[in-house]
């Protein structure tokens, strides 16, 4: 432990212990189940990683001096590596493998790399916990000068340029770093993704101006500096200028929640400055996409041919059909493809309303599948759980198009607006649920939707999930659309 | 039971083997011309007798009309790499009834056509033929957004849209990044280093078997990656710990090469890789015959 706490500011080492009896710690490992908790610490214990997370060895042999310990320290890593190995392969209580952990063989304190990589592997572990939204890096150009004024107005942003922001991880750190408050300290991991194309970096900031184990002892009745809502974790698409910044969960009410929001803003302001460079500058504007799903962000945000044609637009962004203009065979159409299957198997005679029914069924099933080409699938695993729409159309007049089914929650319906003659009433909708839009595929496909009527935006092709509909569709230059 | 399960598998995979090999005879024998002289109205000799007008030769003459687009449609797709189609937007409440102008962009990599690339187009704004990006599926490393505004801008000042030189120049660009792709990979191939799934911008280029591997005074190339979006900077590691990256310009010219070693820069390991090379290609030269 260091001696002097000076104040600096230089972020925290990755080294830096963090004593076991710290809440964060105890909340941190206590989210992981059993077998990641096994995992990570067989991880910590790799021979790479002993710089920042060696475990607590005994050693010398005649030293035996505390029989009553309960988790003896081991002596070699070997040992170790053997007895959590051991552990992984029978069965046993989670309290045990914490009670080694923290009593026995990390007995002097985690290190700020052992939390990162555990509260990682509770990010793997359950992939929705947080709550991403997704936000485009934009070039900005210094604003035209109006008159002789010496105050220089704000840069716009550059809608001709042609570059693509480049980001390169420790220039963007030192960076970063420098944009953060000097009263602030903060720990940054950087993490591959394990299966999606994504640099995860992981902020963990404390209220502290020094940056030695002093400033993270919880000293007087302030243990409140330790918060799961002050980790922020910030995700880099590969080949694309999108950043995905998480929400933090507001778990305590009032100040806290406060400045958690504050601590964000403060992030997300820094981000842009981080990534700029002397004469090239950018921003972050938010393309309305928040969701729980890092599958369907990368998807949407990422940096394949899917970005800008969701729904029923994918069969041009489809990769695996091939298109080669040398193959003369007459292409099949997309919707064909099943019906040669079909009409075999009716061969026995069904009454008239049967078979009437059948094939509405089947011209349901023909138009989801034009409608949502390939995707909306309930087991795709791209689900958004929550989707809010602001309708701002004129009420129809004619005809009333009822949309039973359609609206889950319309709330706020009550109020109107009186808008050029036309009654336009306030309509929002929210669609929630574990797959928004896959859940809108069955009702297609079911025929409680009329597939042919319904408006674009319900089939997810916009890619967003904050907007307003107007016209029938939802505006522009949020989403899709250049 | 195994012997069989495999035999059922080994049936199956040759009915659709066999399936597929009908449809290449049928879409040959469709487009010959012999065929299609044979289904026209008799006015030769060779034509079918008149009265065999029946329905089954309507549906072929059809049949055959529709190959014939369709190989007329791929010989200039394969030509002309710049293709323009119709399509339809299923939205009910899509502007201008729904009509869509497609662009398809082909782009040719390894010897090989891929996916083509579209840029589907409407006509949002009333009273005008000016057209809008609606769909695409160019890659999010292509300034896309930054070309329509340069050449199809919307009606409001006098700027004129121009979707011919739109179109050429995204191909351009395109086209550009997958060469840059492939000069990587051409790379990679050249210093030994084996197929490596990492970046999902690579993974279109396909790599194919260990080329002779490159040795360097002073160590071997242990990885070469595309270390940008826009596979502009290519990252080279060293086996002893050198780090270096290469900056490409847009056509493959090489703009830069900085080496880091252990005693600060190394202008020694930047002499030896590029030589007297100017372009990436050059550098692929070096590799493979040095």
């Amino acid at each position: 432990m260091a001696r002097i706490s000076v104040p600096t500011t230089a972020r925290l080492p990755s080294s830096l212990r963090v004593a076991t009896s710290n809440p964060a710690v105890s909340k941190i490992l206590n989210h992981l189940s059993r077998a990641s908790l096994l995992s990570v610490a067989l991880d910590w214990l790799d021979e790479n990683n002993q710089a920042l997370a060696a475990p607590y060895l005994r050693e010398t042999e005649d030293e035996d001096d505390d029989l009553d310990d309960l988790n003896p320290p081991a002596q070699s890593l070997e040992e170790l590596q053997k007895l959590y190995a051991d552990l992984q392969a029978r069965k046993g209580s989670k309290r045990e493998v914490l009670d080694r952990i923290v009593e026995g063989d990390w007995r002097h304190g985690l290190s700020l790399y052992q939390l990162a990589m555990a509260d990682l592997q509770h990010l793997y572990d359950h992939p929705l916990s947080q709550k991403w939204s997704a936000y485009r890096i934009v070039p900005l150009k210094p604003a035209p000068r109006d008159g002789d004024g010496d105050d220089q107005p704000p840069p716009v942003a550059d809608k001709e340029s042609l570059v693509v922001p480049r980001f390169h991880p420790s220039t963007f750190l030192n960076a970063l770093q420098a944009q953060v408050l000097p009263d602030v300290k903060a720990h940054y991991n950087f993490d591959r993704h394990r299966a999606l194309p994504l640099l995860l970096l992981r902020i963990f900031i404390l209220d502290s101006p020094y940056n030695t184990s002093l400033g993270i002892a919880t000293p007087k009745p302030a243990p409140a500096t330790f918060d799961t809502s002050r980790t922020v974790y910030i995700a880099f698409p590969d080949a694309s200028p999108h950043v995905f910044i998480s929400k933090p969960q507001t778990v305590g009410a009032g100040a806290g929640a406060g400045e958690s929001k504050s601590l964000r803003t403060l992030i997300v302001e820094g981000i842009p400055k981080a990534l700029s460079r002397p004469r090239q500058r950018f921003t972050l504007k938010s393309t309305s996409l928040a969701t729980r799903n890092l599958e369907e962000m990368v998807e949407r945000r990422g940096s394949q041919r899917t970005n800008n044609a969701a729904g029923g637009w994918g069969v041009y962004a489809d990769e695996n059909k091939k298109e080669s203009p040398l193959d003369t065979v007459l292409p099949t159409p997309p919707l064909s493809e099943e019906e040669g299957r079909e009409g075999k198997k009716r061969a026995r005679a069904l009454s008239p309303a049967t078979r009437r029914e059948e094939r509405a069924a089947k011209r349901a099933r023909l138009v989801a599948k034009a409608r949502f080409g390939e995707s909306a699938r309930v087991d795709d695993g791209k689900g958004v759980e929550r989707v809010d729409v602001v309708i701002e159309d004129a009420f129809p007049e004619n005809e009333p198009t009822g949309e039973p089914g359609r609206r889950e929650r319309p709330d706020g319906g009550d109020k109107e607006g009186e808008a050029g003659g036309q009654w336009r009433p306030n309509v929002r909708l929210t669609f929630h649920g574990p797959h928004v839009f896959a859940g809108l595929r069955q009702l297609v496909e079911h025929g409680i939707i009329d597939g042919e009527r319904m408006p674009g935006w319900l089939t997810g092709e916009e890619g967003v999930t904050v907007g307003a509909v107007r016209n029938g569709r939802i505006r522009g230059y949020k989403g899709s659309g250049v | 039971m195994a012997s069989l399960d495999d035999e059922i598998e080994n049936l199956q995979a040759r009915v659709s083997t066999l399936k597929s090999q009908l449809q290449i005879q049928t879409s040959t024998l469709l487009a010959a011309p012999s065929t299609r002289k044979l289904l026209s109205p008799p006015s030769s000799a060779l034509s079918l007798p008149a009265d065999d007008n029946t329905p089954l030769r309507q549906k072929l003459l059809a049949r055959s009309g529709i190959q014939h687009a369709h190989n007329q449609q791929c010989l200039y797709r394969a030509c002309a790499g710049l293709t323009l189609f119709r399509a339809h937007d299923p939205d009910p409440s899509a502007v201008d009834g729904g009509a869509i102008l497609g662009l398809r962009i082909e782009v040719v990599s390894r010897a090989k056509f891929l996916r083509p690339y579209y840029v589907l187009l409407n006509r949002p704004y009333p009273g005008s033929g000016h057209l809008r990006v609606h769909r695409h599926t160019i890659p999010a490393c292509i300034p896309l957004a930054g070309l329509a505004v340069r050449w199809l801008p919307p009606p409001k000042g006098e700027a004129k849209q121009d979707l011919a030189r739109f179109a050429r120049v995204l191909r351009l660009e395109v086209v550009r990044y997958h060469h840059r792709l492939g000069a990587v990979a051409d790379l990679r191939k050249a210093a030994g280093l084996g197929r490596k799934k990492s970046r999902a911008a690579a993974e279109a280029e396909e790599q194919d078997v260990l080329g002779a591997r490159a040795e360097l005074a002073g160590g071997k190339l242990v990885d070469i990656t595309p270390a940008d979006a826009e596979a502009k900077q290519i990252s080279v590691e060293w086996a002893d710990g050198r780090a270096g990256r290469l900056v490409m310009g847009d056509d493959g010219e090489i703009v830069k090469l900085v080496v880091v070693g252990e005693g600060g820069r190394d202008r020694e390991a930047v002499r030896e890789l590029l030589g007297e090379a100017t372009t990436i290609e050059d550098v692929v030269r070096r590799l493979t015959s040095g």
